[in-house]
């Protein structure tokens, strides 16, 4: 029987953990067809825009928040994209970004995705290349970043206080705009131009962007355990997720999805 | 009780220039290492919203912004209550009126043909698709104590929007970022 993918904070990952998922999404961005990496960052914004924030309707006049299930569908398709890459027997889970802990108030994003270069190779943490040559004018250059101050970051105590919303638009509504925030954040600007995260149509290229989503994903994951797995619009649940055929109510238990969040584990042999 | 405030946005407020402090959520940090967050044009509400409309007992307000424009630059809105003179230097504490921030995610500008972003989609029933990514968007500002103390101090209410541009791209109007239709001020009991 398959286990679950873990989630760890990126902060404890042991180093041959980090070194795997290095070299998964190499092999990702290494490739162009619809495996690869270019594929399911264009998925987001450019040239796609497939990705949900915020309210929109379908099908229906009614407005729908749809922004934390489609995103939960999006990193688990790109999850099994990059566990198809990972060295042989290595089970890779993405791992999260927590924008609130004492360390990344320190340092900002994590040396994982700062450093440019690990053992004189590139880090394919730190950038990725965009090719979008169907964007007008076509796109092919790699991830910019400028992050901001690390003291502006969000705290623990304004997460937390977020847990406390009974209501899922409330938690949607608020929850997305830390969101928005930590994507100003991160992309930032050099004073003539912003980096790759600051806006919806190249973020996903960046691969800070997966872990920034996992967070967001583990904190929807940690309300519902606190206020209902199934706390959410009735009327949201049989609204399909595009383009990945599932419904908002089959993304509601991330251990029917095959995953769950760790703040860090330990494996030692029997013998 | 829901009270509606309608406004408009002042086409003559002057750019302010200058570095925002304390950006994000975490305010009142000195931003050491700083990197260039940008200021555009402040949104001064020409319309009050008369205290007397809102019902006294409440244990929440909120502000609702609708109808806001999405598809530019990433910025901040930093929302102040009868202080006019807010400003990107304006420290954001409830003294000075500061009632929360929105965070806007932004398109950062038009990457497709003609007519990629125009979201003037006909209305039809027998289109499947989702609405216009474009679709203007909600943002909501949780603002119960700086209503109350605007109730306490029996001012009607004005407010005043200073967008701290975050990030950009090279297609993005760095001016006249903030464009909404109008807000409501929603209290609960």
């Amino acid at each position: 029987m398959a286990s679950l993918t873990l989630r760890k904070n990126i902060d404890s990952l042991h180093a041959t953990e980090l070194q795997a998922l290095r070299e998964a999404y190499k092999k990702a961005q290494q490739i162009m067809d619809n495996r690869s990496y270019n594929h399911f960052a264009g998925l987001h914004g450019i040239p796609n825009w497939w990705c949900w924030h915020h309210e929109r309707s379908q099908h229906s006049r009614v407005n729908a928040n749809l922004f934390l299930p489609w995103h939960r569908a999006y990193l688990l398709y790109f999850e099994k994209a990059i566990q198809s890459q990972a060295p042989p027997g290595v089970k890779v889970g993405l791992p999260w970004w927590d924008w609130t802990s004492a360390r990344s108030h320190a340092d900002g994003v994590p040396r994982a995705f700062s450093a440019a270069s690990v053992s004189g190779q590139p880090n394919p943490l730190f950038r990725a290349r965009i090719v979008a040559p169907s964007a007008n004018p076509p796109i092919n250059r790699v991830t910019r970043r400028f992050p901001g101050n690390p003291s502006e970051l969000p705290t623990p105590a304004q997460v937390n206080s977020l847990l406390d919303l009974t209501s899922f638009n409330d938690f949607t509504d608020q929850l997305e705009g830390y969101h928005d925030f930590i994507h100003g954040w991160t992309g930032g600007n050099n004073g003539s131009v912003g980096g790759d995260m600051g806006n919806v149509g190249t973020a996903a290229w960046d691969p800070i962007f997966w872990s920034h989503h996992c967070m967001i994903d583990r904190l929807w994951y940690r309300w519902q355990a606190k206020q209902g797995m199934n706390n959410i619009t009735p009327t949201l649940l049989t609204m399909v997720l595009e383009p990945f055929g599932m419904t908002v109510r089959e993304v509601l238990s991330i251990n029917a999805l095959g995953y769950e969040y760790a703040v860090s584990s330990i494996s030692v042999g029997a013998r | 009780m829901a009270t509606k405030g309608k406004a408009t946005q002042k086409k003559s407020a002057k750019r302010q220039p200058g570095p925002a402090k304390g950006a994000g959520p975490a305010k009142g940090t000195a931003p050491a290492g700083y990197n260039g967050y940008r200021v555009a044009k402040v949104f001064k509400a020409s319309k009050k919203v008369p205290i007397a409309d809102i019902a006294p007992h409440f244990s929440r307000a909120d502000l609702e912004f609708i109808g806001v424009d999405h598809s530019g630059a990433s910025y901040e809105g930093r929302v102040f209550i009868n202080n006019p003179k807010a400003s990107a230097s304006t420290e954001a504490t409830g003294t000075n009126g500061y009632a929360g921030s929105f965070y806007v995610f932004g398109h950062g500008g038009c990457f497709g043909d003609v007519g990629h972003c125009d979201i003037n989609r006909p209305d039809d029933p027998f289109d499947p698709r989702p609405s216009h990514p474009l679709k203007p968007l909600r943002k909501v500002v949780i603002a119960t104590d700086a209503i109350k103390l605007a109730m306490e101090q029996r001012q009607d209410i004005t407010l005043t929007i200073v967008p701290i541009i975050m990030s950009w791209t090279e297609k993005c109007e760095l001016e006249d970022v903030l464009n909404f239709d109008h807000f409501n001020l929603v209290t609960y009991d």
